[in-house]
This record gives structure tokens, C-alpha cells and sequence, in this order.
């Protein structure tokens, strides 16, 4: 039974089931870096997911699609930004507005835009479509799992090693790391630590619409209220998971792509869907027990934050 | 009093709930007409529906479950702990206490307090869980309480659908709770009738006022929002006021819950329910707007439930959908938590102070 669970097919979609949660956070992983906490990646998913939906009905391209995606995100991540590092307001407390306001705006274009509720699904099915590398997706096993992705999906790998090498081995990562732990220092030297986490919240903004655009397009097809559904938070998580490590995000995102296609397998075997779809979440919870010394900064930036 | 008015109207202009009303009104409008509507009908479809006649009834109907979750937001958050848990306190609440309101037996008098008691008891320990994982094992409360939320909605589907659904129901619910279980209505503004639960949302404000500004427990969990090492230096038992406010503020989260149920629909339905927990939201931004002090909390509950209901109103006679309401208010927060409102002085001061506060923050450790 334990073979039938666990075969090449389950990886495809845990590969699947991981990449927007991963292209989120790690989007979370450079805010962190720049000293902001990004709890908004909820809220930009979702905008990313309706925009991209919207985009691809209007336009009839995945690539106009993929753009406006992004841009939903940068448009939340300025809200973001403007107020958590030019007006020093509370980056946690704004962030919930974000993700309440996200579902709202989303829920109020819906009908508005398009004339229905519930979902959304744009004229023609437009898709962003796998594309598989020649010669490399006939490979047993690999195939499948790492070489017939969506271009988001490769964006979302590629960015793994990108953002480690970005961080610890070119000077804007430096300075981005130096404006995160000391912001003092950074500014003494010239490096302006709003200027880096404008563009730190901006990135993530970006990477968090387009994780949106593969939930929306890329996975299902259509735009569903509330689509992103903990996907953003499970973000978060990762980003605390990993320690705001490149690799370590990775492998949080791993994991919970994994308790997600797991979890998809069990219904398959009779277990309520209801059951299933607590899978991630249960998992997450665990992950932070068992990893809990590592919340310090959190813990500290939380207590008195009214 | 003209001169005192007069005095204070520069202050009250310049306060941060008005600059942000403004402005989110303001971007509200610009959506309206960007998809082809018209703002001031609008508007004023949404302040008459909500506020006057068979509206503003509704509207302190609906004010019930939206000042009762700012409440128990504000009572945690006021000792600095985020309860992103809401939902969660309120399903599982909710759940209890219309399963107890169905199966005890007994005259009302015994049936209705117990329920609602169960409710309260059961989202008091969904809000115990992550207050013992941060206290405990120094598991950060924000994430561990909003996650928890998609576990008890997963539970709460579940028990719907299975041990507790009513067999041969179109969709996943209960029974219905036998009327003699069923939390009283009373007459108000004319011929209609809402729950007495009003009545006992008033009286929760109220002691919730006396608490914070008359009692030891209300001035310790007050500091510890201002400052939890400050209040722990001064002999505050921090961890364990922790757990208490987050029992409270799970407690008062079932104690709407049940209310949703057992004194307004009479059925758990599960996508009904999922879709009432958004309240826990409204609430949350009902406590921001309002500081966590319990009589604006009234006010601005009230308030927002009113745009709520004008909003429905407003979607029947323009076309313009009732979300525009959900809108405008996160766009309310957005601006008061941005600080729309601080002098360019002020700002200047506030970022200096920010500067030191960071300073000394960097060398608090990493990630």
C-alpha cells in the first residue's frame, strides 16, 4: 500500500502542489532578509490569481496574464511598503488589512467585472500550459517531477540557487542582508534601508502575483474566492521554517507540497476530503513544534505590538 | 461650548478614524465609477439601507457577531497577543453549542445557558492551544492561531457531514434546534425582533470597560501591550496572563458562534457557517479602528455593520455588489495603520524614534 502511495506520480504532484507556495515565499525570504515581515503574501496570491484570471479573459494571452499577475501583486505590495517603511506603521497589522482587503476587492470585482460569483473561468480556457524540456522529461522519475513544468514552475527552481547566489555572493545582496540586521550600520555607510525594502517588498509582491497566476491558471484553470485558501500563510511558515535560507525555504516548501499530493492520494483511498485538506496545515503546526527555537526575533517583534 | 467645539474640530478633522474614513470613502467611489457606476447614489443607497427603518434594525442584528469579535480580538490584543484564530473559536463554538442546544433535554431556562456555555468553554480551549504553544514551547501565537483556523474548519465540515449531519439534508448541516433551545428575541424599533443576545453583547462592552479601566487584570494585560518586557520587569506574570486573555478571547469567539446558531439561523449549515466566519475579520478591524477600547468598539461594530447592510442595499437598487462595503472598510485599516493622519513633524519625531528603537532591536538576535 505504502508502494502504491508513493510512486513518481505523487512527486509530479508534489512539484505541483509546492511551486506557488515556494515562488511566494521566497518573495517572504527577501522581505525578511531587508527587515520587513511579510504577512501579505495571502492577499497577493489571491490578487495575483483574479488578475491573472481577468487578464487572460480580456486578452486572450497567458502572457498579458502572467503581467497582470504581477503587477496586482507590486499594486498591493506599494500599500505594503508605503505604509509599513515610509510611514512606520505596524508591517503585521497591515498585512491582515492587506489579505482582508485582498479578499475583498477580489470578491467585489468578481461580480462587478464578470457578472458572476463563486468563480470565474476566462473566455477560451486560457492556460499556462507545462512545457516540457526535450530529452530531459522521457527521463524515469525526474522526468515528470522536475522537467514538465509550467515556465513558472522552472522561474520558481531557478530562483532557488538565484536568490542564494543574490544574497551571499553579490554586493546588493550583502547590502540587502546589512539593511535587515543592521539597519543603523547600513545607513551609515549610504546604503538607504528604504530604498532596499521598497524594492524587497515590490519583489515579493511580484513573486507572490505570479504564484497567484499559477494557482489560477497554471493548476485548476479558473479564479475561486478565497482560491489561495492558506497557501500564502503556509508562505510565512516557510519563511520561518528555513530560516530565511534559500535551501532551507526549499525544503519547507517541500514538505508541504508533499502533506498537500499526500493527502490528495488518501482521498483517493476513501478518506474524507474534509480529513485531507487539514493534511498541510497539521503538518505545518508540527513542523513549527518541532523547530521552535529558532522564533526568537518573531516572539520579540510580536509581544507589545498594539 | 461653540468655542470648545471649535477648539476640537481642528483635532477631530485632523484625526486618524476621520482622514481614514475619507480617504477609503474616496478610493471607494473611484472603484465605483471606474466599473461604470455611480458613487454618490451609491453611497447614499448604502448610509439610508443601513442606517434608518427595517435597516438599522438588521444592522444591530448584525452588529451582534461583528462587536462580539472585535471584543474578543481587542481583549487579546490589548495585552499585545495577535488572535488571528477567530474563525476557528467561533466554528467550533459555534458547533458545541448548537449540539448541546439539540441533544440536552430540559426546559430552555436550563438547555440555553448550558449550550451557550459549552460554545463558550470549547472556543476558549481552541484559543488555549496556541496561547500553551507560545507560552510553552515558544511557538509564535500569530501563525499557530490563524493555521489553526483550516484545522477547525476541516473538524467542523467534517462533523457536519458525518456524525452530526442530519441524514438526507441538500447540503451538509444539522437538525434544526427545537424551538424551546432557542435564544429569545425581543421587539425593537417597531415590530421587529432581534436576539437578546444584543442585550448581552451590551453587557460584555460594558464589563469589558470596567475590566480594562477598573481591575488589576485590566492594567496588567493593558501594559503588557505597551510593552511585555516592561510588564514582566514590573512583576507581571506574563505567560500567564497570556493564556488567560487568549481563553477569554477564544471564549467570547464561541460565544458568537453559538449565538450565529442557536439564536439566529437555528441550523449549523457548514458553507454558511464558513462563510459567517469572515465576521472574526470584520471584527479584527472593528477592534483597530476603535483602539481595543470597548465603547468605540460599540460604535465603529455598529458602524460597520451598518455599511454591511447598506451595502445589500445598495447592491439591489444600483448594481454595485454589497462587497464594496468589505472594501472600503480593510481600506479604513489600511489608512489608519499607515498613519495617514501624522503631521510631517510628528512623522519626523516618530522615525527618529524608530531609528533607536531599531538600533536596539538589531542587537536583540537573528532570525
Amino acid at each position: 500500500m505504502l508502494e502504491q502511495l508513493l510512486d513518481a506520480s505523487l512527486w509530479a504532484s508534489v512539484t505541483r502542489a509546492l511551486i506557488p507556495v515556494l515562488l511566494a515565499a521566497i518573495g517572504g525570504m527577501i522581505c525578511e532578509r531587508a527587515g520587513v515581515f511579510q504577512i501579505s503574501l495571502e492577499g497577493m496570491m489571491l490578487a495575483g490569481a483574479f488578475a491573472a484570471v481577468g487578464m487572460a479573459h480580456v486578452s486572450g494571452s497567458p502572457w498579458a496574464a502572467v503581467v497582470g499577475a504581477a503587477l496586482a501583486g507590486v499594486a498591493l505590495s506599494l500599500v505594503l511598503a508605503f505604509g509599513a517603511v515610509s510611514r512606520g506603521g505596524n508591517a503585521i497589522v497591515l498585512g491582515v488589512a492587506i489579505n482582508i482587503l485582498a479578499v475583498g476587492l477580489t470578491s467585489f470585482l468578481l461580480p462587478q467585472l464578470f457578472g458572476v460569483r463563486g468563480s470565474f473561468q476566462p473566455e477560451g480556457g486560457v492556460r499556462i500550459g507545462a512545457v516540457s524540456i526535450p530529452g530531459l522529461s522521457d527521463l524515469p522519475f525526474m522526468g515528470p517531477v522536475l522537467f514538465n513544468l509550467s515556465l513558472l514552475g522552472y522561474l520558481a527552481l531557478l530562483l532557488v540557487p538565484a536568490t542564494w547566489y543574490f544574497l551571499f555572493r553579490t554586493q546588493i545582496g550583502l547590502r540587502l542582508r546589512g539593511v535587515g540586521e543592521r539597519p543603523l550600520a547600513a545607513e551609515t555607510l549610504g546604503v538607504s534601508p528604504t530604498a532596499y525594502r521598497y524594492a524587497a517588498v515590490m519583489v515579493s509582491g511580484v513573486l507572490a502575483g505570479l504564484a497567484g497566476a499559477q494557482l489560477s491558471l497554471g493548476n485548476v484553470g479558473v479564479f475561486a474566492e478565497n482560491m489561495s485558501s492558506g497557501r500564502g500563510w503556509i508562505a510565512v511558515v516557510a519563511v520561518l521554517l528555513g530560516r530565511a535560507h534559500p535551501m532551507g525555504v526549499l525544503g519547507a516548501c517541500v514538505l508541504f507540497g508533499f502533506a498537500e499530493a499526500f493527502g490528495f492520494r488518501l482521498q483517493g483511498q476513501g478518506l474524507p476530503v474534509q480529513i485531507t485538506d487539514a493534511l498541510p496545515f497539521v503538518v505545518t503546526l508540527a513542523a513549527l513544534v518541532l523547530a521552535r527555537k529558532q522564533f526568537r526575533r518573531l516572539l520579540d517583534l510580536t509581544a507589545g505590538s498594539v | 461650548m461653540a468655542d470648545s467645539l471649535r477648539s476640537r474640530l481642528p483635532t477631530l478633522l485632523g484625526h486618524p478614524v476621520t482622514i481614514a474614513l475619507v480617504v477609503s470613502f474616496g478610493f471607494g467611489g473611484v472603484v465605483i465609477a471606474l466599473t461604470g457606476g455611480d458613487p454618490l447614489t451609491a453611497f447614499s443607497e448604502m448610509l439610508t439601507g443601513g442606517f434608518s427603518g427595517n435597516g438599522l434594525r438588521n444592522t444591530l442584528g448584525r452588529s451582534i457577531p461583528i462587536v462580539g469579535m472585535a471584543l474578543a480580538f481587542s481583549i487579546a490584543f490589548r495585552a499585545g497577543i495577535l488572535n488571528l484564530g477567530g474563525e476557528g473559536q467561533m466554528l467550533l463554538g459555534a458547533l458545541t453549542g448548537t449540539m448541546l442546544a439539540i441533544t440536552l433535554p430540559g426546559p430552555g431556562v436550563v438547555v440555553v445557558p448550558v449550550a451557550v456555555l459549552g460554545g463558550a468553554v470549547v472556543g476558549a480551549a481552541w484559543g488555549l492551544l496556541p496561547a500553551l504553544g507560545q507560552t510553552r514551547l515558544r511557538v509564535p501565537l500569530l501563525i499557530t492561531s490563524l493555521l489553526l483556523n483550516y484545522v477547525a474548519r476541516a473538524v467542523t465540515s467534517y462533523l457536519v457531514r458525518y456524525p452530526f449531519g442530519e441524514p438526507g439534508a441538500a447540503f451538509a448541516s444539522t437538525a434544526a434546534v427545537p424551538e424551546t433551545a432557542r435564544i429569545p428575541r425581543f421587539e425593537i424599533l417597531g415590530s421587529g425582533r432581534i436576539s437578546i443576545s444584543f442585550l448581552f453583547m451590551l453587557g460584555i462592552v460594558v464589563a469589558a470597560a470596567i475590566a480594562y479601566r477598573r481591575t488589576v487584570f485590566g492594567y496588567e494585560t493593558g501594559m503588557m501591550g505597551l510593552s511585555g518586557p516592561f510588564a514582566r520587569f514590573g512583576g507581571v506574570d506574563v505567560d500567564r496572563h497570556a493564556l488567560v486573555t487568549m481563553a477569554l478571547s477564544g471564549g467570547v469567539g464561541g460565544l458568537v458562534g453559538t449565538h450565529l446558531v442557536v439564536g439566529e439561523t437555528y441550523r449549523y449549515i457548514d458553507a454558511d457557517m464558513i462563510a459567517q466566519a469572515g465576521f472574526a475579520w470584520t471584527g479584527l478591524m472593528v477592534a483597530l479602528l476603535a483602539f481595543n477600547r470597548p465603547i468605540p468598539i460599540l460604535v465603529a461594530g455598529i458602524f460597520f455593520a451598518g455599511l454591511q447592510i447598506g451595502g445589500f442595499a445598495m447592491e439591489r437598487a444600483t448594481d454595485v455588489s454589497w462587497q464594496l462595503a468589505q472594501v472600503i472598510q480593510a481600506l479604513v485599516i489600511v489608512a489608519v495603520v499607515s498613519r495617514f493622519s501624522v503631521g510631517r513633524k510628528r512623522l519626523r519625531n516618530l522615525e527618529k524614534e524608530e531609528a533607536v528603537a531599531e538600533a536596539e532591536a538589531s542587537h536583540v538576535g537573528e532570525v
